[in-house]
């Protein structure tokens, strides 16, 4: 890599982990407020609806705690530690950063008020967050999480909780077992100590990521996209690489897709629609912090159906 | 008694130093990224790498990093050390590194697909990074009246197939010349519009048809004109000339409008804007310029 080269790739992972590490820092202040204020039997209790009730309540919650791609992975994890079935919990991962009041105004702006593509969007983003909702909902936490990630100490604060020390929690961190509940003040400073380990927990996969898409930037010839939008299956899959390559904030990537008008619509929608499910930031985050097994799912399905569907608009759309 | 009492407590802690130490790596981590963060966004280079609207949010972030990082300082908790902790805190150490060169290199030397002036020639193009007093949205030309707009404004407005564009319009460009479209009187005018981050960068362009009726070179001025001109569809030769232009390096994707290119009535060469990039976009008069 020349020195030209090098300063790019620096500013380019730069860049993206200046945009996203505000979010991340949201997300895992949310998650911490989560472990600490909120009981865990208010969250087990979505598990006692049948699951169709938990994929909706996990697609829609985005409506209510808007997030982006950037801060979701933390947020969910400690949904699923808190007892929050899967079945809600990873449409809520996949659905929220698209199905949120930001996401949506931004993508009617950029696309001057054209309806069908945020409907199509979310549509499109639904379809495999709720398959996978369904498909890993009767899946039990520790089936899904990796122990090893479970870094970030749990407090016994939340009530009903258990703290988890004997759980693999693994930070061997001196947590508070006194009886009493503790005053508020030490909530606050466990719900600070908490984020602290949260978002660094997930700074090194945004920053791994990051460096992913940095070198793609650098290396990756822009000649192919243009040889390849006038192919509405190929100008598909190119916008699909691209969103997982450039990985562009959710709250930003309808201005993005909006430029790029040499590519056929389903191609825009694919690219709308992946990119917060799957890029370069989340992908690391996905292997990170589940089983294998589960990240392969989280990350093959919605490409696969997010293809699927684009192609399939393609054709009805007499494109392809 | 009671110093006794203080000293066994202070030993103590100085035992139990190398257990917390993790917690205390952990806090000066999260410190000095809380500190570049907010150290950026009061920066006159920001702006390199993030649309300037964010600052305030990354300078609240870095400050609440700084906070989240001084739990952990100041009152560490005995824990073990673990390769993913390591691995962690490596991870940000790293990126600080980065980081840091990045800032150096945007302090010192301009990135591609900004400048294109030779080395000897760059220091002299350094932009400001400063507000600019507004403009006047029109301006009178050789006796015409051009209305003031910034490429990326004429740009979406086409893309979005609106006709209520600006019929003549002046424009801040930098022009690209390339060899195999000056043989056919072409040139390409750029600019790069930022949305978010310099990952979602893209630099926009039209062709250019009647630049050699201009002295569009000036050694000080790196490439910088305001054009003058109003727009015409692309004919089937540009249509074919817009094949040879050359892609974009690097930092942001290229793209040139295929369906309408710029017909110049007068072109100057000027010096370069405070912010190179286009940060804001106005879809009505007073458009951003």
């Amino acid at each position: 890599m020349d020195q030209s080269a090098l300063a790019t790739f620096a500013a380019i992972v730069t860049s993206i982990v200046v945009e996203a590490a505000p979010f991340l820092l949201l997300g895992s202040l949310l998650a911490s407020i989560l472990a600490v204020f909120v009981g865990d039997a208010a969250l087990q209790r979505i598990g006692q609806r049948s699951l169709p009730v938990q994929i909706c309540l996990g697609l829609f919650a985005g409506l209510l705690l808007p997030t982006c791609e950037c801060g979701i992975v933390p947020v969910a994890r400690k949904l699923l530690r808190k007892g929050v079935p899967a079945g809600a919990a990873i449409p809520f991962m996949l659905a929220a950063p698209v199905v949120n009041p930001i996401s949506i105004a931004s993508t009617y702006v950029a696309f001057q008020g054209d309806l069908s593509v945020v409907l199509l969007r979310i549509g499109m983003v639904l379809l495999p967050a709720a398959t996978l909702g369904w498909v890993l909902g009767g899946v039990k936490p520790p089936e899904l999480l990796r122990p090893s990630l479970n870094l970030a100490p749990s407090f016994p604060m939340s009530g009903g909780g258990g703290c988890g020390c004997n759980s693999g929690c693994g930070c061997g961190g001196q947590h508070a077992h006194e009886g009493s509940p503790p005053s508020l003040h030490a909530r606050l400073a466990e719900v600070l100590r908490h984020t602290a380990h949260e978002f660094l927990d997930m700074g090194r996969f945004l920053i791994l990521g990051a460096c992913a898409a940095g070198l793609f930037k650098v290396f990756m010839p822009q000649g192919v996209l243009g040889l390849v939008s006038g192919n509405p299956v190929l100008a598909v899959a190119a916008m699909m690489l691209l969103a997982v390559v450039l990985s562009v904030c959710s709250e930003a990537d309808a201005f993005v897709a909006a430029s790029l008008s040499m590519f056929p619509r389903p191609a825009l929608l694919a690219f709308l629609a992946l990119g917060p499910m799957l890029d370069l930031k989340l992908i690391p985050a996905f292997l990170g912090v589940f089983q294998r097994r589960v990240a392969l799912a989280v990350i093959v399905v919605p490409a696969v159906m997010i293809f699927i569907m684009a192609v399939s608009l393609g054709m009805y759309w007499g494109l392809a | 008694m009671s110093f006794l009492k203080r000293l066994r407590e202070i030993t103590s802690g100085l035992r139990e130093l190398p257990s917390r130490l993790q917690d205390i790596v952990d806090g000066l981590t999260l410190l000095c990224l809380g500190g570049l963060l907010a150290a950026l966004a009061q920066s006159p280079h920001y702006w390199y790498f993030l649309n300037p609207r964010f600052s305030t949010l990354t300078l609240a972030s870095g400050v609440l990093l700084g906070l989240v990082g001084l739990v952990p300082l100041l009152r560490p908790r005995p824990g073990r050390t673990t390769i993913a902790r390591l691995v962690r805190q490596a991870a940000v150490l790293g990126f600080l590194c980065l980081a840091a060169y990045a800032w150096e290199q945007a302090a010192t030397a301009p990135f591609p697909g900004v400048f294109s002036a030779p080395d000897e020639t760059q220091a002299l193009f350094q932009p400001t990074g400063e507000a600019e007093p507004a403009a006047a949205p029109l301006v009178t030309k050789n006796g015409a009246e051009y209305t003031r707009l910034n490429l990326a404004e004429l740009y979406i407005m086409l893309d979005k197939g609106r006709t209520d564009y600006p019929s003549r319009f002046a424009m801040r460009v930098q022009l690209s010349e390339e060899p195999a479209l000056k043989k056919l009187g072409l040139g390409v005018l750029t600019r790069t519009a930022v949305v978010c981050c310099l990952a979602d960068s893209m630099q926009l362009g039209f062709l250019a048809q009647g630049l050699e009726r201009f002295d569009t070179k000036r050694s000080d001025t790196n490439g910088w004109l305001e054009i003058y001109g109003r727009l015409e569809p692309m004919d089937p030769a540009g249509e074919q000339a817009l094949k040879a232009v050359a892609q974009g390096e690097g930092m942001s994707l290229k793209v040139v409008n295929p369906k309408f290119r710029v017909a110049v009535e007068a072109a100057e060469p000027i010096g370069p804007p405070p912010f190179p990039y286009l940060f804001e976009f106005r879809e009505q008069p007073p458009f951003a310029w």
